[in-house]
């Protein structure tokens, strides 16, 4: 199995622990099979056979966010996050997929207008109130118990998505160069269409062509949960569309989309032609922090007065290492007072679809967050993952604390 | 699971609920490690929130006689952890809260699962430290600090743990809770505190523990020292020591270990050098520059390459982190190490790193070595491959072999990681059998179904050695007795102990009648002619005094002014001055942990010493502790005799930590009103200064009580260091007063307040008084209200009040000792007439633990021959 071929990395964890006091999921539970050391202490008698793949594991190989703060906080720099993802895989082997995943990972991420015509029902059942309409279609009850409680995180969905209300297709910009793809997130396309009205008034600015992509989902939400063969169904039809122009920039504005973006070559094997196809194409994506920080905005003129913090978002701040770049780009901007929040780069809890599936463990990491935000006394949290602006949201409206989190566009581009 | 686990099961369920006590197979195999070589699958897991919930999963173990292992991150290197396979693990990880920081108290009162790390910065925004900082200090929980006494690299100025908790909560197997310690850290009985830091788990359960906390030092200078030899950088450690000047910490690293820290992250070591130090001074600002100095002018005389300072707080951490780091970095040169941990005389050093290098050769292991240099506490890590077959033995030897060669260089087996499952065997290469079976003989005190973390510290199957036959003089009730040995004393007390004699040992006999009166004596209207009087002062050698390593040895009878006319000449001395400092010894003093002022600044006699040697009840020769500065082998019975008032065992031989005499020493002294001298104090207490001692001294006269007021502070140290330290003082003084205090100079030695001490103990009543800071003014007006009072002696730095008194009624002692009681403190009459004695207690009231404090000496005196009576409850 994949796994064994990790085996030098789990032998190499020798139990310091120090990864205990990063992982915003022991910080919770403060369960040793909630961190990276029990994770791969796990991992390690799952190999060798002291313990059985047995529904008793899944929870443990699960319930990680996956967002590599243990890593980065571990002399040796084991990767865990990686290893639990090979571990996914190998656990759903032996347990089987459950028909709700299939129905999502199979039917709906692939094809993005079901998605949004899903959204379209959800967004109208919530303005209607038909909570009861909502809790009956359990449609994402697949994701977890605490199916009724997290249908308040997303709060009221917006009734159109982005891509309802701008058709896929090349729009003029006001650059003299650069003909750029923009690669629209379902997170942003379904629950922050704003901040991508504004992503996409920021590119046009700097380039000759946007092209509004008709891409489907990333297919990180299937690799995460273990899924790679869907993952890479997803990533071969993004990278066809990818390869169908010379784009000079390919620009998400969605960290995570990004950060896996840029990790398509790892899905396929050295030698495997389809490797080759995702290294070209995928030099050429760039989060839109990147390219807010290679082409500053130029922007004149007087701005109310903000207070602004920043979330990294784990697959920005690991996942591609960008830490000084959005604080520079908001630090360059008019009017703004830039307060750093304590923890500012742990993980929020939303982990992508997370908070769905482990709404309780979720809520708590998220509660440390908020109390490092409402510390901070900024008025905006700005960030650049639509999972984290959804999930800070919530966190803020759940404390009632008088701060709105928006997406870095939202802040660039305000009026 | 068998019959009785299902409903043990259920009746933890019952106590913490279903989703906080796991049985499940995955979970097991993720609590079967900590961070040593060991391995375990435990029974289950429980996740108690509170003391309660500690408390009934106690006694439900107990019950159903199911091991149980306390632990915190479960980040133990010597496999204290490692639960039997019939153990519960009792995570403490929901004991989480810090839940006070009383900065004018100088305590923070926290729960043992808030980490190091967590309560350091709690108290950073605050102005405030605490100061043992063990290099996990990320993931080490206070919990496991106070089990495994932890150090850390602060500890070579502060010492360590034992030396900064006030005060333990700790829950029993049976379930019963206790408080133990107090405002001081000592309270009326043995220093059970004392005797449960270190203990490793297997003693209690601890639930909340108070802990000293201290001003942070204004000033702090962080120095990279570059090494070519290993050697040479050992050699300046050594040199630097000797030099009288106290690093807060001096940390080795060698080439091995730079680059796997390298390696991970970049932290500014210098790859291709065989060593660095890193040397840390904090204090007064203006004093450091010298130091720093005097230190650069060591290491270039010891052939150092190069002298980096870190030129701010960012360079600082990252030479901290990679330290810090360092164990989980080692794990890119091999998959796992096997940590020594032993502690060896500081002069020693360079000879113990070649021995470690020339073991590791002989096995062929790689190893690197990062370590507590200062302290002599080497870390040798012995690097390999689990996967290599017969490696584990070979390492296993390995790590015998280098405690051999540090307790044959007069080291010890275990600094601070503890001796948990690994270092057992090796306790026989510092302790006798004998006193390893009475380290035995405590446990069931405190769990005598031995359920608490079992196996542990002590090694399997303990033989003391048969009894010393008595020769010798026949002894009768009423002889004094003055051995001029240990043996001699050990014959005498065997055959006490054959007859079921009492003994009383004393010393010089100035503090002769201290303690209850006992019933025995009063048969008689002679001097307690029913006991046999045993005088140490035959045994007044120095056996051992390694001026180099700051260490001496001397018989228990041996006067404290005494020794400090032998260390004079190498310019060292024993910083302890307590009432009759002049005329006591030694072992009077550590039997009654008699303490002055100054344990501001140097601690009282249970923080310098290092070890002692006593004959027990039954007439063993016990040895405690060693002769180095860090030292958790065993249970530390150092701490427990000190303050036991010969009522253990007869002390018969002490091993201190000395310091050099201070260059010079300063006394602001000031008059004033009570209103402004407890501000000054509260003011200078609060700030960077860090004196020596504040105290204010109030004498009893007929016309206005403010004007009596007088307060003194003192400073005592390197010249410029004192000079900054007067300087910022006065600063606080000044406007406080209105005017200039006046500034003295005195002698360190016997100290400034001999006179007021000993006026007071001419009165027929010595009352002393422990109190939290806070409450010590309260107190002073209550005592002031009595009649009868004549002098007070306020300690400001410690919260101690001493108090002589014409007359005392009965009814007035209990009024007052019960609301100090109340109020977290504890009394005691240091001094009273024997009519007063005979009907009342002057320990008093009772506290729960005297009837622990009862059992232990049941325990180990079970004739009850030392001092009965003498104790709390006239027991």
């Amino acid at each position: 199995m994949a796994l064994t071929e990790h085996l030098q990395q789990i032998i190499s964890c020798n139990h310091c622990g120090f990864c205990q006091v990063a992982c915003p999921i022991f910080r919770v539970t403060g369960r040793e099979d909630g961190v990276a050391r029990g994770r791969v202490a796990l991992l390690a008698s799952l190999m060798d056979g002291k313990l059985p793949w047995s529904a008793q594991v899944e929870e443990p190989l699960f319930n990680c966010l996956l967002c590599g703060a243990c890593t980065a906080n571990c002399f040796p720099a084991i990767p865990t996050p990686d290893l639990i993802l090979e571990a996914r895989q190998e656990y759903l082997k032996n347990q089987g997929r459950k028909s709700l995943h299939r129905l999502l990972f199979d039917h709906l991420l692939p094809y993005p207008p079901r998605l949004r015509l899903t959204a379209r029902l959800a967004a109208s059942a919530q303005a209607l109130k038909i909570k009861n309409l909502l809790d009956s279609l359990k449609l994402l009850r697949f994701l977890g118990p605490d199916f009724p409680e997290t249908m308040d995180i997303p709060g009221q969905l917006p009734l159109q998505a982005f891509r309802d209300r701008i058709r896929p297709q090349t729009w003029r910009g006001r650059g003299t160069s650069l003909n750029v793809a923009y690669f629209v997130g379902c997170g942003q396309d379904i629950t922050c269409p704003e901040a991508a009205l504004d992503t996409l008034d920021i590119l046009k600015t700097i380039s000759r062509t946007v092209e509004v992509l008709p891409n489907c989902c990333c297919g990180l939400p299937a690799e995460t949960y273990g899924d790679r063969p869907v993952a890479r169904n997803m990533a071969e039809r993004n990278l066809k569309l990818l390869s169908a122009k010379p784009y000079d920039l390919i620009v998400t504005d969605c960290s995570s989309c990004a950060a896996f973006l840029k990790k398509y070559p790892t899905l396929y094997p050295e030698d495997d032609p389809r490797h080759s196809v995702a290294v070209r194409q995928v030099s050429r994506v760039k989060d839109l922090v990147e390219v807010l920080s290679e082409h500053p905005p130029a922007r004149s003129g007087r701005r109310a007065d903000l207070v602004v913090t920043y979330h990294d978002p784990c697959h920005a701040v690991r996942g591609q290492k960008l830490k000084s770049q959005p604080r520079e780009v908001i630090k360059a901007l008019p009017g703004i007072e830039f307060r750093e929040m304590n923890e500012a780069d742990w993980c929020c809890g939303g982990a992508g679809s997370y908070a769905l599936g482990h709404y309780q463990l979720a809520r708590q990491v998220l509660e440390r967050k908020v109390g490092n935000i409402r510390a901070s006394q900024a008025q905006v949290v700005v960030t650049s993952c639509p999972a984290c602006v959804m999930h800070l949201s919530f966190g803020c409206r759940r404390n009632t604390i008088p701060v709105k989190v928006i997406h870095l566009s939202q802040l660039v581009n305000r009026p | 699971m068998e019959i009785g686990a299902a409903s043990f099961w259920d009746r933890l369920v019952r106590i913490v609920g279903p989703e906080h006590v796991s049985f499940d197979q995955t979970l097991r195999t993720v609590y079967s490690y900590d961070a040593s070589l060991q391995e375990c699958r435990p029974l289950g897991i429980v996740f108690p929130k509170d003391v309660q919930e500690v408390s009934a999963v106690a006694k439900e173990a107990t019950r159903y006689g199911v091991p149980i292992v306390p632990r915190g991150f479960g980040t133990n290197l010597s496999g204290g952890t490692i639960p039997p396979a019939d153990g519960l693990i009792v995570s403490l990880f929901r004991l989480k809260r810090i839940l006070a920081i009383e900065p004018a108290n100088r305590r923070a009162i926290v729960q043992p699962g808030v980490t190091n790390l967590e309560l350091q910065n709690a108290l950073a925004p605050l102005g405030y430290f605490y100061a043992p900082d063990p290099a996990s200090q990320k993931v080490a929980t206070m919990g496991g600090n106070v089990a495994e006494n932890s150090g850390g690299p602060r500890c070579l100025k502060y010492g360590v743990t034992t030396n900064h908790i006030l005060e333990l909560e700790v829950v029993l197997p049976s379930g019963d809770k206790h408080r133990l310690g107090g405002p001081t850290g000592d309270g009326a009985g043995y220093d059970l505190r004392g005797l449960m830091i270190g203990s490793e788990g297997t003693l209690g359960i601890v639930t909340q523990l108070t802990v000293r906390i201290l001003p942070k030092p204004e000033a702090v200078r962080t120095l990279l020292v570059i090494y070519d030899q290993i050697q040479a950088a050992a050699h300046s450690v050594s040199a630097i020591i000797a030099a009288g000047v106290v690093p807060a910490a001096m940390e080795m690293m060698d080439q091995p270990v730079m680059r796997a820290v390298e390696a991970s992250f970049p932290c500014g070591y210098p790859l291709d050098a065989a060593a660095v130090l890193i040397i840390e001074v904090e204090g007064p600002a203006a004093g450091l520059e010298v130091q720093v100095q005097h230190i650069r002018r060591l290491c270039r005389e010891h052939n150092c390459r190069d002298i980096r300072e870190a030129v701010d707080q960012e360079q600082r951490d990252r030479l901290w982190a990679g330290r810090r780091g360092a164990f989980g970095a080692v794990s890119r040169l091999a998959p796992r190490y096997l940590v020594a941990d032993c502690t060896v005389p500081r002069n020693k050093l360079p000879q113990a790193l070649a021995q470690v290098a020339a073991i590791c050769a002989r096995y062929s292991l790689l190893n690197g070595n990062v370590f507590h240099a200062g302290d002599g506490n080497l870390h040798p890590l012995l690097l390999f491959d689990p996967r290599t077959p017969g490696q584990l033995d070979l390492v296993h030897r390995a790590g015998e072999e280098i405690m051999e060669a540090c307790v044959a260089l007069g080291g010890t087996i275990t600094g601070e990681h503890g001796v948990g499952l690994e270092k057992k065997a090796a306790m026989r290469l510092v302790f006798s059998e004998d006193s390893l079976a009475f380290m035995q003989a405590l446990k069931p005190v405190f769990d005598p179904l031995c359920l608490l973390n079992p196996g542990k510290i002590l090694p399997d199957h303990i033989h003391p050695a048969s009894p010393p036959e008595p020769v010798g003089p026949f002894i009768a009730p009423g002889d004094e007795l003055i051995p001029n040995s240990e043996s001699e004393a050990a014959q005498a007390i065997r055959r006490a102990f054959l007859v079921g004699l009492p003994i009383r040992p004393t010393g010089s006999g100035c503090q002769q009648t201290f303690g209850n009166l006992a019933s025995i004596s009063a048969k008689s209207d002679n001097d307690h002619p029913g006991f046999l009087i045993l005088k140490t002062t035959g045994l007044n050698q120095i056996t051992e005094h390694e001026p180099a390593t700051q260490v001496v040895t001397s018989g228990a009878g041996l006067t404290l002014a005494a020794l400090q006319a032998a260390l004079a000449p190498h310019n060292q001395w024993l910083p302890l001055r307590p009432p009759f400092c002049t005329s006591r010894t030694l072992g009077g003093i550590v039997a009654l942990n008699a303490w002055g002022p100054d344990r501001l600044k140097y601690g009282a006699p249970r923080d310098l010493l290092l070890g002692l040697r006593f004959v027990s009840g039954q007439g063993r020769i016990i040895n405690a502790g060693g002769q180095v500065v860090k030292n958790v082998a065993g249970y530390d019975l150092t701490r427990l005799m000190t303050g036991s008032a010969g009522s253990l065992g007869l002390l018969t031989s002490l091993t201190f930590r000395v310091v050099q005499v201070p260059e010079i020493c300063r006394m602001l002294a000031m008059v004033g009103t009570e209103k402004q001298l407890v501000q000054v104090a509260a003011k200078i207490m609060a700030s960077s200064a860090d004196p020596a001692f504040v105290y204010a001294v109030v004498r009893a006269a007929a016309d206005s009580r403010d004007l009596n007021w007088e307060l003194f502070m003192g400073f005592e140290g390197l010249t410029d260091v004192v000079h900054a330290q007067v300087a910022q003082a006065r600063n606080l003084v000044r406007p406080i007063l209105g005017q200039e205090p006046l500034v003295q100079e005195y002698n360190h030695w016997p100290g400034p307040w001999t006179d007021i001490l000993t006026s007071m103990y001419t009165s027929p009543y010595v009352m002393r008084m422990d109190l939290p800071l806070e409450k010590v003014m309260s107190v002073t007006a209550a005592v002031m209200a009595f009649n009868g009072w004549n002098l007070l002696m306020v300690d400001l730095g410690m919260g101690r009040l001493n108090t002589g008194l014409s007359t005392l009624a009965g009814q007035i002692w209990a009024d007052m000792s019960r609301m100090i009681s109340d109020w977290g403190g504890y009394a005691a009459l240091e001094q009273a007439p024997d009519d007063f004695k005979s009907h009342h207690d002057i320990f008093f009231p009772d506290r729960p633990d005297w009837a622990l404090s009862q059992q232990l000496k049941e325990a180990v005196d079970p004739k009850n021959i030392f001092s009965p009576g003498y104790g709390p409850g006239r027991r």
